[in-house]
């Protein structure tokens, strides 16, 4: 019995495209799963992570690499003798069947004891909240409750670890959110592993122990939500998650301090606490969040920045200030809403001066895109 | 303005009325007139009979002057068995390789799919007197004696094409990850077919074959090439008897087959709301 539930060894993938040539959607990527882990799989579109996860569960085959499942090499094996079970995007339900003949599909299937399959169907349905709608058929459902058979059927055969492709995309806002909260109580009462894939960063964000940020089918970063958040590893995981002002330019190391200078003569402070360190002169890029600018007063000791207001969003929590520095240079703030009499000045004014703490910023090395690209995180 | 709508929507009323009376007078008339006791003038209402539908069954007619226009009901009742017997093979034989046809070209991708495909389509587009005339040439060259196994396995050879195309529209709105999810929770390929893919097919498989029957009584182009002389089926009996004058008996047969048809639809409507 192997530490990790998973264990994935150089898995490398290409399909074929139909106008000719190849698209690589694996690019031999290691990855340990933990048990009893929520292990969620984030990128855009196109990133490999589907493809992941359909290695993992059996309905892609692998070019090259290993995928082993509790120890098991299961490379060979197909779907159906792997002890995965998958919660499907679209849920996937079978629409000739009752509600009841969805969950107990798995059981069926197995040939279960009768009396053991139609009281573990009960129980499966308790648990997500739909004890008794056993004989209502799948489109009698909302949408939400759909998808609480999907994860019903999911997991009465007590998976070994549990899959799940987007399976929110298509609730509403409210429900999402509600769904986000149960299926990590979930996933802490059942004692299994979940790989959750999403494009969504909030939902990556508050459900997941550890978050895997994939781009070009490579694994990009993998660690707790809040290190990849703070610590991104490279520009592209630092605008994926969160919205990001990114600068990129040159190191300027003295005993005192550390800068990064751009070539539109800013000069970005950074504390250097934890993580990379580059040497002087070397190529960098600043990362400092929206949120970590605070409006400076007259009376700011710190390093501070000075941009003209574009437009000041309310959002309700939060005002979004969206503006750029004197060279053109777009930049985003998000003050607390609390601050309401201040923005107000700051809006009137036209322009503002934004301080931050330099233990805040976070350094990159350089493979920054262009820094309209960077900031577009927050109008989405 | 408000009046010119007015002329607009009366006149569209109108026509409504027109074209469903075009469609569907005739109809009337014919279940109407089957019901006439006048046997020599259709068109002249003499009292109600049930007369007509004896004379079908060979039962004894209240009317005794009536001269017999069915020479004998035996003939009637074999092509109408000759007609049954056909659409029962063509109907099982066609759904079968239909239903096995669309399911091969859902599921699996293979060289020159597109232009199969084209081919199954084309029986359905070929005037049915050149299909009727290039059967009889094969079957003649073939040597192969005229009759029903013939008229079976001509008919067989469109049938096929109407069965695989309304399997194929049902299994176009499919959902591919269906199958994903039962091989996920642990059926393998056969199982999946058999508890996911053909329950699903069922309402185009049963479609298709009651689309099938339906022709298959119905046709009479094709099948009167094929028959060859002594093999009667019920539409190449009406037409024979149509070459003798209009008679009143054809209303009567006309109206039950009207029945039939009725009754076939109506179950494919009932198993259609049934497992939509």
């Amino acid at each position: 019995m192997g530490e990790h539930i998973v264990q994935l060894e150089r898995a490398t993938k290409a399909f074929a495209l139909p106008e000719g040539g190849t698209i690589t959607a694996l690019h031999g990527i290691d990855l340990d799963v933990e048990r009893n882990e929520f292990l969620t799989l984030l990128g855009p579109s196109g990133c490999g992570k589907t493809t992941l996860l359909h290695a993992i569960s059996g309905f892609v085959q692998l070019d090259a690499g290993k995928v082993r499942i509790d120890g098991d090499d299961v490379t060979e094996r197909p779907p159906h003798r792997r002890p995965v079970n998958t919660v499907f995007q679209n849920y996937a339900l079978f629409p000739h069947m009752s509600v009841g003949s969805n969950v107990g599909y798995a059981l069926d299937i197995a040939r279960t004891d009768r009396k053991e399959r139609n009281q573990r169907v009960g129980s499966a349905l308790e648990l997500v909240g739909l004890g008794g709608l056993e004989n209502r058929l799948p489109r009698q459902l909302s949408g939400g409750q759909q998808q609480r058979v999907a994860l019903a059927r999911a997991i009465i055969a007590r998976p070994k670890l549990l899959l799940l492709d987007e399976p929110l995309s298509a609730l509403d806002r409210n429900l999402r959110q509600a769904m986000q909260i149960e299926l990590k109580t979930l996933q802490a009462e059942l004692g299994i592993s979940f790989i959750f894939v999403t494009h969504d960063q909030e939902e990556a964000l508050t459900m997941s122990d550890r978050l895997a940020v994939l781009n070009k089918g490579l694994i990009q970063q993998i660690d707790t939500p809040r290190t990849v958040y703070d610590r991104p590893t490279n520009a592209f995981v630092a605008s994926f998650i969160g919205a990001s002002n990114l600068f990129e330019g040159t190191v300027r190391r003295s005993s005192a301090s550390t800068t990064v200078a751009t070539a539109d003569g800013l000069q970005i402070e950074a504390a250097c606490a934890g993580g990379w360190k580059p040497g002087d002169g070397a190529a960098a890029t600043a990362l400092i969040r929206p949120e970590q600018f605070a409006l400076a007063g007259a009376g700011a000791t710190g390093p501070t920045i000075e941009i003209a207001i574009e437009q000041v969003v309310f959002t309700g929590l939060t005002f979004q200030i969206h503006g750029h520095t004197a060279s053109g240079r777009k930049i985003v703030a998000i003050i607390a809403a609390i601050r309401r009499a201040d923005v107000a000045q700051a809006e009137k004014d036209g322009k503002v001066r934004l301080g931050y703490d330099p233990a805040a910023v976070h350094l990159l090395p350089d493979d920054a895109p262009a820094a309209n690209e960077a900031v577009a995180g927050v109008a989405a | 303005m408000g009046s010119l709508r007015n002329v607009g929507v009366v006149g569209l009323f109108g026509y409504t009325i027109l074209f469903f009376t075009f469609i569907y007078l005739p109809i009337v008339l014919i279940v109407a007139y089957s019901f006439n006791a006048d046997p020599i003038n259709m068109m002249n209402w003499s009292g109600f009979t049930f007369d007509w539908y004896r004379q079908i069954f060979g039962l004894k007619n209240t009317v005794s002057e009536n001269a017999l226009y069915i020479e004998s009901t035996e003939q009637l009742l074999n092509a109408l068995r000759n007609s049954l017997t056909v659409a029962a093979f063509t109907t099982t034989i066609a759904t079968v390789l239909g239903t096995a046809t669309a399911l091969a070209l859902y599921r699996f991708n293979f060289l020159g799919k597109k232009f199969y495909r084209v081919l199954l389509f084309a029986p359905m587009l070929m005037p049915d007197i050149v299909l009727g005339i290039a059967l009889l040439i094969f079957f003649v060259g073939a040597g192969v004696s005229l009759g029903l196994k013939t008229i079976i396995a001509g008919q067989c050879s469109f049938l096929v094409s109407y069965v695989f195309i309304v399997v194929s529209a049902r299994l176009a709105g499919m959902d591919r990850s269906l199958e994903n999810a039962s091989a996920d929770l642990g059926a393998d390929e056969w199982t999946t077919f058999r508890r996911i893919i053909l329950p699903q097919a069922m309402p185009g498989v049963i479609g298709g074959a009651l689309l099938a029957f339906i022709i298959s009584m119905d046709d009479l182009v094709i099948t009167y090439f094929i028959s060859g002389v002594d093999t009667q089926t019920l539409p190449i009996f009406i037409f024979g008897m149509l070459r003798r004058g209009i008679k009143p008996e054809i209303n009567a047969i006309a109206t039950l087959m009207l029945l039939f048809s009725f009754a076939v639809a109506s179950l494919g409507l009932y198993f259609r709301s049934r497992r939509g």
